[in-house]
């Protein structure tokens, strides 16, 4: 666990600051408001498996409202990086095979499981995370056309940063 | 306690989630004004729904007082209407003042000296009986709320009886189906007036007796009978009930005519009424003492 820590804490910091500093005005600079590029839920993704539940939920929160600070939606972030701690049990437990995934793995990456197997999990991970944190945004279902709308755009823009994440810091830890 | 406390560490991603989520729900609708303007409007609706539920609910509990203020006014019409009806009394050498008259809607001179006011109680009923020779019923007012014996007792509909007995917050009323009843009514729009009086059997039919006999062709059925004013108890022209059949001679003094009333008021249906005080009946009865001496 130890060993894991601070590569955890790296990611924390880098994941937020290259959300905050470089994706989101990057986002800006093209001015849509049509799309988001929201890679910082990597952190979640990529915590220890070994890790419990309420863990998740509060690192997740953690790791939103710093977004927030940034994004200056106190909560909207938070709340969704809360509900994808919870949910990443839940998409592990429908894709693992059989007796879960390699109790020796210390997370969830390329380098331990098959490409396949990781895109798969993070493109549902991230669908659900986007489509939670587009309906917070908009905080009701008058719009959910547009929400949807948004979840999918994005949701394919994200994706691409996330393989380049993975195949460019290959994570280990 | 085990169970539970089990469930909860199975559980505890969710229940973390569900204390995460409530506050930054707390955050989101305090620091962002889109989502607080939306969460305004929302329980703005909710609580209008909520608050229109919860005064059908309030209304639904002050029914009943709604309902006693509804028999005060209506006690208050009554007593006005009845006071209206008296004879008014105009005096002389007096100084005038106009006021208005809310029931003609005129301004009157006369009405300043409009006398005597009755005075109507709303009672309940919380006993009552039609199938005996003699009936009563027991109303839920008393001494204490000013009733005395020998009042009448009334509804708008009609008549329904004469207070007899009175304790300290209950009273009889000698209803009108009771053999002795004796109420002077007359034949609206006739001048005919009699005896009203019951015969037994149907609770919904008395009997006008003593009718002088030269009315005979002017009572028609249909006619409605009201009460006529000469008694010191009931007002003026309060219903009774409407004439049924013709006039005929009467078996036990043929010099009258006798003519059954249908009661308008059905004595087996009564929750409410109200008692007619007159203020002025002790001043009348020590007046009329004075011939029986």
């Amino acid at each position: 666990m130890n060993s894991s820590l601070f590569p955890n804490i790296w990611r924390f910091l880098g994941l937020i600051l290259g959300q905050c500093l470089l994706l989101k005005q990057a986002v800006q600079s093209l001015g849509s408001a049509y799309f988001n590029i929201i890679l910082y839920p990597m952190f979640i993704l990529l915590l220890p498996l070994q890790l419990a539940a309420p863990y998740l939920v509060l690192l997740g929160f953690a790791v939103g409202i710093s977004v927030d600070m940034f994004y200056q939606t106190p909560g909207v972030h938070a709340s969704a990086g809360a509900f994808a701690g919870f949910i990443r049990g839940l998409v592990f437990t429908a894709f693992a095979p059989k007796g879960g995934f390699n109790a020796k793995d210390p997370i969830f990456a390329p380098h331990y499981v098959s490409w396949q197997t990781f895109l798969s999990v993070s493109g549902v991970f991230f669908f659900l995370y986007l489509f939670w944190y587009y309906s917070v945004e908009a905080f009701t279902f008058v719009y959910f056309t547009s929400i949807v709308l948004k979840t999918l755009s994005s949701w394919g823009i994200t994706m691409i940063f996330v393989i380049l994440y993975a195949a460019l810091f290959n994570p280990k830890q | 306690m085990g169970r539970l406390l089990q469930l909860l560490l199975r559980n505890g991603g969710f229940v973390t989630l569900v204390f995460v989520e409530l506050f930054c729900f707390m955050l989101i609708v305090n620091y962002n004004t889109s989502q607080a303007v939306i969460w305004a409007n929302t329980t703005d609706i909710f609580v209008g729904r909520l608050m229109e539920r919860r005064q059908r609910v309030s209304d639904y509990f002050s029914l009943q007082e709604r309902a006693d203020s509804l028999a005060v006014m209506v006690d208050s019409l009554q007593e006005r209407l009845a006071s209206a009806r008296y004879v008014q009394v105009p005096v002389r050498d007096m100084f005038y003042r106009v006021t208005y008259d809310s029931i003609t809607g005129t301004d009157s001179l006369r009405r300043k000296y409009n006398r005597p006011l009755y005075e109507y109680v709303s009672a309940r009923v919380i006993e009552n009986s039609v199938t005996s020779v003699n009936n009563w019923l027991l109303l839920n007012r008393g001494k204490n709320d000013h009733i005395e014996p020998h009042t009448a007792v009334v509804t708008p509909n009609g008549i329904v009886g004469i207070v007899r007995h009175v304790s300290d917050n209950f009273s009889i009323v000698m209803s009108v189906l009771h053999s002795q009843t004796r109420i002077t009514a007359s034949v609206a729009g006739t001048g005919a007036f009699g005896s009203l009086e019951w015969e037994g059997g149907s609770p919904e039919e008395m009997v006008l007796r003593n009718i002088p006999k030269h009315f005979k062709e002017r009572i028609t059925p249909g006619a409605r009978v009201v009460t006529s004013g000469y008694s010191l108890m009931f007002p003026r022209d309060i219903p009774v009930g409407i004439v049924e059949g013709y006039a005929n001679a009467d078996d036990e003094n043929p010099h009258f005519l006798v003519v059954r009333v249908k009661l308008s008021q059905s004595m087996s249906d009564i929750t409410d009424v109200s008692v007619v005080r007159n203020p002025f009946s002790p001043e009348i009865d020590s007046l009329k003492s004075k011939i029986k001496q």
